[in-house]
């Protein structure tokens, strides 16, 4: 399969090539950066997502691109590929300027993205999928399917999917195979420079390993590869240098050869964390268990054994892990939301079975979702609306509203989370994203819950409202709710729980101790390294 | 759902919203008053009020539909059901006049709440788009109206029954009076119930609602529950007011209810709207198609402007959709 992939990927150079040796030819010291990144800020609005970016590329590297959520990854991603302009900064490809107003101006210079989510026409053939930008005619103008066939065969033959059929449908094919194919489909078009974004997230041990030789094949061939990655594993794996990303600006670019694991980490999530935590008193060893989970199996759990743990009153019991390690699954499982496989559930020493968000409402259960507006707020209606949606009993009676208690109730809770607002009649979406989070937090506080499941408390928030929400979760251990906290900033874990559960693939790995917090512990729990 | 707003951008918004929608009536009655001599007569403003009171009754119950994103294509089709039902319950032998009009008006109202109700379960239990579900229950309604009725228009019912349907109150018909009512429940149920906030919350994020402990399927089922409704008290007015019972009565009905709707400012997506604005698109029909004739044109000019009126609305809503994101 290799050999295949190594004639293939030579093939497309042979078109691919031309520009980059009539460059060579042009200069007599050839710069080996064919991108040069400096200085770039991009800002959309106040929001400073790109906050002075170094970045290059040699021709014919692997190229790790590496950092926490929000880092810039995907910001630096977008303005290289046209989607997004920026704000400041010099771009030069190719030795000189670069600034894509258009996808298809970046595609025009060789610049190719595969994305983490795919971009393939799912009831249309291989063949169709991967000619879609250009599909080429015949003299009179018609569809030429023998040429979007011919072009498909030799695109899937360059990256060694001889095993591929042109004519099948996409939605035949696995997921690795759909993205190899989009791997096909941004080569053929003469590509320089190929990023990947998170191109391994959803594959299995042995697809990764075609996609590593094949990639390394490509790199061999001349091509640049850009790799965005969340596994460390994978950066020392295959790649020749990483950059590391921090709250938009590059931390360090380093020879793999020359770096660890924990020299990358470090990098990743620096010294200099703002919200350091306070130390808050252990949770008494005698405090009642308010839930418990023993084998608990949420529905395609990819792990043998279920979650099992316990959560006292009063506890703040945080849930690390990344994204796509089961930690959303587990929250919506436990709230009813989806339906679970296997495994009790007690709820003050009680096994309980619940089968809708009404029932673990009723068991004095709150669930502030990730995604605040698909799944937190009726962004359109009024903020005492949505305060009072999960506690309609209190503001109404026989099915009539009371406005008036409405307002009250919202009011009451406004006040108690500082909630910053015009009138309680104003829609939600007049606020700032700090305080629809804190409409959230007062909509399940207004049904008095004794447990609240938090998935990204913090998400989209400013550093200002960021502490205040910490402030009142904390308040709310201290007065008795025990709360379950989901995120993927590990500082925010850190400053919050009690105790920190590590998950990865649906199961447990592992639980940490405030006296033995620190992310590198966490991150290798949580990428697997023991 | 009076959401007081801040900014320009909102306010713009609302100012198509709602003026918008009461000028352009303005307007047209206006321009109808001054171009022709009749208009603005009494007898017209009665005929004009008896032909949109059918079009309005199956608009209230088609709004609760399309604020939760659905849509009803069957009411024209339920409408004839109940109307046979209906039919064959008032002519039966051996009732007296006031049972026989009881019976029939229970049994017209309970066969179209049953062709709601259908529509809403099996929309919701399997989330199926309403869309489907409804153009099935369109051709199922219509052959069972042609089924039980034998295909034959049923006729001969109590005077009382007739007197209902031309009655007038200060030369308004009856009939009105009474869809008026139905717009007053309407709009109580929208504005101050907690189905009303549940069928807005609903239309505008189905998951917030499901996340917040309330059961989505039981208010998605009251909704459609409630056009069948519309549709079964439709048809005993149209009884009432025709004299006869058709099995082919109420052909295309659903397009105007749904035209009502839209016109009215509410959302095809859902969860934005108000049945005050249904009242008015049902005025604005109506108005155009009495106006247009009195101008001398054809019924065939009179449904193109229809049609045009009906995609400037639609458009309006578009960019009133994305003004709201931009805001």
């Amino acid at each position: 399969m290799r050999a295949a992939g190594n004639s293939g990927a030579q093939r497309i150079l042979c078109s691919g090539g031309k520009s980059a040796q009539a460059q060579q030819h042009g200069s007599d010291a050839p710069d080996p950066d064919v991108l040069r990144v400096t200085g770039l800020k991009k800002y959309f609005g106040g929001v400073k997502a790109l906050d002075g970016v170094e970045f290059s590329l040699r021709k014919g590297e692997i190229h790790a691109l590496v950092g926490e959520n929000g880092a810039g990854k995907s910001t630096l991603i977008r303005v290289l590929t046209g989607v997004h302009s920026f704000t400041e900064g010099t771009i030069t490809l190719d030795g000189a300027p670069f600034a894509p107003h258009t996808p298809q101006q970046a595609k025009a210079r060789g610049i190719q993205v595969v994305h983490q989510e795919f971009n393939l026409l799912s009831h249309l053939s291989v063949a169709e999928n991967i000619s879609i930008e250009a599909l080429p005619r015949t003299r009179l103008g018609l569809y030429d399917r023998a040429e979007v066939r011919r072009r498909a065969r030799t695109a899937l033959d360059g990256i060694g999917l001889t095993d591929v059929d042109v004519d099948a449908t996409i939605s035949t094919l696995g997921i690795a195979h759909r993205q190899l194919v989009e791997i096909a489909r941004a080569l053929q078009t003469d590509s320089a420079i190929l990023i990947l974004d998170e191109p391994t997230a959803t594959l299995t041990d042995r697809e990764k390993l075609r996609l590593f030789d094949l990639v390394r094949a490509l790199a061999d061939r001349g091509v640049t590869v850009v790799f965005v990655t969340h596994h460390l594993d994978e950066v020392f794996r295959i790649c020749d240098r990483v950059t590391v990303f921090r709250n938009g600006k590059t931390i360090a670019t380093e020879d793999v050869a020359g770096s660890s694991p924990a020299a990358v980490v470090r990098h990743m999530v620096g010294r200099d964390l703002a919200l350091t935590p306070a130390p808050r008193p252990p949770v008494a060893a005698d405090a009642p268990v308010v839930l418990a989970l023993d084998d608990f199996r949420v529905t395609g759990s990819r792990a043998a054994t279920g979650v099992t743990f316990e959560l006292r009153r009063g506890e703040i019991l945080g849930i690390a892990g990344l994204v796509g390690a089961g930690r959303t699954e587990l929250l919506r499982s436990i709230f009813a939301v989806d339906p679970v496989a296997s495994g009790t559930l007690r709820r003050d020493g009680a096994v309980v079975t619940l089968a809708s968000p009404a029932q673990a409402i009723a068991a004095g259960m709150g669930f502030v979702t990730e995604d605040r507006k698909d799944e937190g707020l009726i962004l359109s209606m009024p903020i005492a609306a949505n305060t009072s949606l999960a506690s309609m009993a209190h503001v109404t009676r026989f099915g009539l509203l009371r406005d008036g208690d409405e307002a009250a109730l919202a009011t009451r809770q406004g006040a108690q989370l500082q909630l910053k607002f015009g009138k309680i009649s104003d829609a939600v979406s007049s606020l700032s994203g700090g305080n629809q989070q804190k409409v959230v937090l007062a909509k399940w506080l207004a049904t008095k819950p004794d447990i609240l499941l938090l998935d990204e408390p913090t998400r989209g928030v400013d550093v200002g409202a960021k502490a205040e929400i910490y402030t009142i979760l904390r308040d709310l251990a201290d007065a008795g709710v025990a709360m379950l906290v989901v995120s993927s900033e590990l500082p925010e874990l850190m400053a919050l729980c009690d105790r920190i559960l590590v998950m990865a693939a649906d199961a447990i790995q592992g639980c940490v101790l405030p006296q033995d917090y620190s992310e590198e512990t966490i991150l290798k729990l949580a990428y697997g390294q023991t | 759902m009076t959401t007081t707003t801040s900014n320009a951008g909102r306010s713009f918004r609302d100012l198509i919203n709602r003026a918008g929608i009461g000028m352009a009536l303005l307007g047209l009655v206006i321009f109808f008053s001054v171009t022709t001599e009749h208009f603005l007569t009494p007898n017209n403003i009665t005929n004009i009020l008896t032909q949109i009171t059918i079009n309005l009754i199956l608009g209230v119950g088609m709004t609760f539909v399309i604020l939760i994103g659905g849509i009803d294509l069957s009411v024209g089709s339920i409408l004839a059901f109940a109307a046979v039902i209906a039919g064959k319950a008032i002519t039966l032998p051996g009732l007296g006049p006031t049972e026989a009009i009881l019976l029939a008006i229970l049994a017209g109202v309970l066969a179209g709440l049953v062709c709601g109700l259908l529509n809403g379960f099996l929309s919701a239990y399997w989330s199926i788009p309403s869309f489907i579900i409804t153009l099935g229950m369109l051709n199922i309604a219509r052959g069972a109206a042609l089924q039980v009725s034998d295909a034959q228009t049923i006729y001969a019912f109590p005077k009382a029954f007739e007197q209902f349907g031309s009655a007038l109150i200060f030369g308004i018909p009856l009939v009105f009076l009474l869809a008026l009512a139905l717009v007053g429940i309407a709009w109580f149920i929208l504005n101050r119930t907690v189905l009303g906030r549940m069928i807005y919350g609903i239309g505008n994020n189905e998951e917030a609602v499901r996340l917040a402990g309330h059961s989505v399927f039981r208010y998605k089922m009251i909704a459609f529950s409630l056009c069948g409704l519309t549709a079964g008290i439709a048809a005993i007015v149209y009884m009432a007011r025709l004299n006869i019972a058709s099995p082919i009565a109420g052909i295309g009905f659903e397009l105007n209810a749904i035209a009502a709707v839209i016109i009215g400012g509410t959302s095809l997506n859902g969860g934005r709207g108000s049945v005050i604005g249904t009242l008015m698109g049902a005025f604005i029909i109506g108005v155009l198609a009495n106006g247009l004739i009195l101008l001398g044109l054809s019924d065939f000019m009179r449904q193109m402007i229809t049609g045009v009126v009906l995609i400037v609305a639609v458009v309006l809503d578009q960019f009133r959709a994305r003004y709201g994101r931009a805001a």
